[in-house]
């Protein structure tokens, strides 16, 4: 799949770069407005990372420029330092398919994208399947066999975030921002992530062994598949 | 003491000075001029006396050495020649003396002209007396005059002073009331003149309303730099946070290189933290939130028990909802719901293990209030007046706190009217009592 990835910030480009590309994507760059409108009128892409403060305009003008192209699908992710609430309002609004406030995990913006991903092309795979787990992101179930494994919202959200990230190492503070949201004076070093994920962890034992949801000692988990 | 009652005393004080004074100095001259005038009679009397001391009737009695006096009918004046021991060298001094001679049970004050003079070998001892009662009477007029006009003068003075000032010094409390006092914010500042001829306070004035400009300019300036700073900081912590993110990838990372990527991630957040405090602060405090929706209290309160109803069983608290009106403010929604999950949220990590927190509302005269107390670590007076300062923390176990959390409170109570007030004893809990402004 391919990226446009529209940021005057040359390093912050590069970095999500290397790690899309990483992980299969083909990635583009634009560093101004103008450049962007061309690569925009030349090429589809399957996703556009659009930063929002430019040096020759706004990246809303962008997003309503191509929002007035005929058949065209790209998804729009806005990356903004912007991320008060109506920021995000105003860029949903306007036609972006989600929207990321900076500093953002690039983990997360993975998953964003896999989710927009599946939400486009309406894929069967709504089913993950882990270890003889099926995780149903639409019905928010884990299924062991036909039983269903009753999770909280909470502990299904930690899970689900884990197996979207498998085979990598998820923070502690990754996983509160992610479930709890971007909350203020969050209390990241309070170890109530960790209570959840006991609790979720007794619960899948009883059904399978779960060596594969590894603790990695004073930093967070990781699913390894 | 008032300007005005200042200024009114101090002319009445003089005024009473001025009159006191002139009022003796009348009584003075008066009392001098008469006597002077009396003296120069009275000499006039003695030299027409003694050039008719050899009237038949005066030298009859001074023959026969007797003591010769002369009343005239009212007593008003009279002449008494006595002789005296005689003394051969007499001069032409004359003596006035005032003294109280006694005639018939009817006593007058005299003024007195004493005189020694020699007639036939003998000397003699002539005294001619005036009565000055009139002139008494004249003097204790006066007093009773210029006692009365004092009265008058002091009454009108202070009363016409009083109702001048007053109306002299309406547009200075003007210009404190309007321009200091009901001034909160400088952005808000009324900078239409007040209106007065007196030079003075147009001068207060101006400056009151020039230091106005400056300060919020300054306040301008502060908040953008904030805004900004806080702009221009978030794209690279994005930058520093995906490196890191980046390195972790690679698969050849020591696990202590791993842990250390992973620290430096969490300092990031806690960065990000900290400047999106900062910013909403700027934001809030700069009025770039809109106050259109209707927020029911009943109804965010019971959504943040929801989300952090986890926190509140890992610390075993007991949370009672007391909430009995459904009330509804005119508001920005985040930030109600941010204010109140702050408060709630500090009630959650300053609490002790199994504590409580309890919730209640009232409403008295259209005005709701909202109660949030707890049984936590609580602070002394200091605390209390220094918690809502920025970056104000306090010693708990709790590592993650900036600071902010009230700084935060403060801001969006300033700026949707919500009186906050914070009531607290040490080790025993905390009380915060929002109260809701009817118009929102």
């Amino acid at each position: 799949m391919n990226v446009l990835i529209v940021e005057d910030e040359k390093g912050l480009a590069l970095e999500v770069d290397e790690f899309l590309s990483h992980e299969g994507f083909t990635v583009e760059h634009a560093r101004t407005k103008k450049s962007a409108e061309e690569k925009i009128f030349v090429n589809n892409y399957d996703f556009i990372l659009l930063d929002l403060g430019l040096p020759d305009g706004d990246g809303f003008e962008l997003l309503k420029m191509l929002k007035g192209l005929d058949k065209r699908e790209d998804a729009v992710i806005i990356l903004t330092a912007r991320g008060a609430v109506d920021d995000r309002v105003m860029g949903l609004e306007q036609g972006a398919d989600d929207y990321l406030a900076k500093p953002f995990s690039l983990n997360e913006l993975l998953a964003r994208m896999h989710a927009i991903t599946r939400r486009k092309h309406r894929l069967e795979s709504n089913d993950i399947h882990i270890k003889g787990l099926r995780v149903n992101i639409q019905n928010r179930t884990v299924m062991y066999n036909d039983e269903r494994i009753a999770l909280t919202k909470k502990e299904f959200e930690i899970f689900n975030y884990l197996v979207l990230n498998k085979n990598r190492v998820i923070s502690r503070t990754n996983l509160t921002e992610h479930v709890w949201g971007d909350v203020l004076e969050i209390n990241s070093d309070s170890n109530f992530v960790d209570v959840h994920v006991k609790n979720l962890r007794k619960k899948l034992s009883q059904y399978i062994p779960i060596d594969w949801f590894e603790t990695v000692r004073s930093i967070g988990y990781r699913i390894n598949i | 003491m008032k300007l005005q009652v200042k200024l009114a005393l101090y002319n009445t004080l003089t005024k009473v000075a001025i009159i006191l004074f002139t009022g003796l100095l009348i009584l003075l001259s008066i009392e001098k001029i008469s006597y002077n005038h009396i003296e120069v009679r009275l000499e006039n009397d003695k030299r027409e006396t003694l050039r008719d001391l050899s009237s038949n009737e005066i030298s009859h009695y001074l023959n026969s050495q007797k003591v010769y006096t002369d009343y005239n009918i009212l007593k008003e004046e009279f002449i008494i020649i006595r002789p005296a021991k005689y003394n051969p060298k007499t001069t032409s001094e004359v003596k006035f003396t005032t003294e109280t001679r006694g005639a018939d049970q009817n006593e007058q004050t005299y003024r007195i002209l004493s005189h020694y003079f020699n007639f036939k070998e003998h000397t003699y001892r002539l005294e001619i007396g005036v009565a000055i009662e009139s002139v008494e009477e004249l003097k204790s007029i006066i007093k009773k005059f210029t006692l009365v006009v004092l009265v008058i003068a002091l009454a009108l003075t202070l009363v016409s002073d009083l109702i001048f000032t007053k109306f002299l010094l309406a547009p200075f409390y003007k210009i404190i009331d309007r321009k200091l006092i009901k001034v909160n914010d400088p952005m808000n500042f009324d900078y239409e003149k007040v209106k007065t001829t007196t030079q003075d306070f147009e001068m207060l004035d101006d400056s009151i309303s020039s230091l106005m400009k400056k300060i919020s300019n300054l306040f301008i300036l502060e908040k953008q730099f904030i805004a900004n700073v806080s702009h221009e900081l978030l794209t690279p912590i994005s930058i520093i946070s995906s490196r890191l993110e980046n390195i972790l990838l690679q698969e050849d990372l020591s696990e202590g290189s791993e842990n250390k990527m992973h620290a430096s991630l969490k300092t990031l957040n806690r960065l990000k933290s900290i400047i999106n405090s900062l910013l909403l602060i700027s934001k809030v405090e700069n009025n770039q939130f809109d106050k259109t929706d209707m927020v029911m209290i009943a109804g965010v309160i019971k959504e943040i028990h929801e989300e952090l109803e986890d926190r509140m069983d890992e610390k075993e608290l007991k949370f009672t909802n007391h909430i009995k009106y459904i009330y509804s403010i005119k508001g920005n929604r985040p930030l109600i719901h941010t204010l109140l999950y702050n408060i709630i949220n500090n009630s959650i990590k300053y609490n002790n293990i199994k504590g409580t927190i309890t919730i209640n509302d009232e409403l008295a005269d259209d005005i709701y209030s909202i109660i949030i107390a707890d049984t936590g670590a609580g602070m002394d007076e200091r605390q209390i007046e220094n918690a809502f300062n920025r970056f104000e923390k306090f010693d708990t176990d709790e590592k993650e706190s900036y600071g902010l959390g009230l700084a935060i409170v403060k801001s969006i109570t300033a700026f949707h009217n919500i009186k906050v007030k914070i009531s607290s004893i040490k080790d025993k809990g905390t009380i915060v009592k929002l109260t809701f402004n009817h118009e929102g």
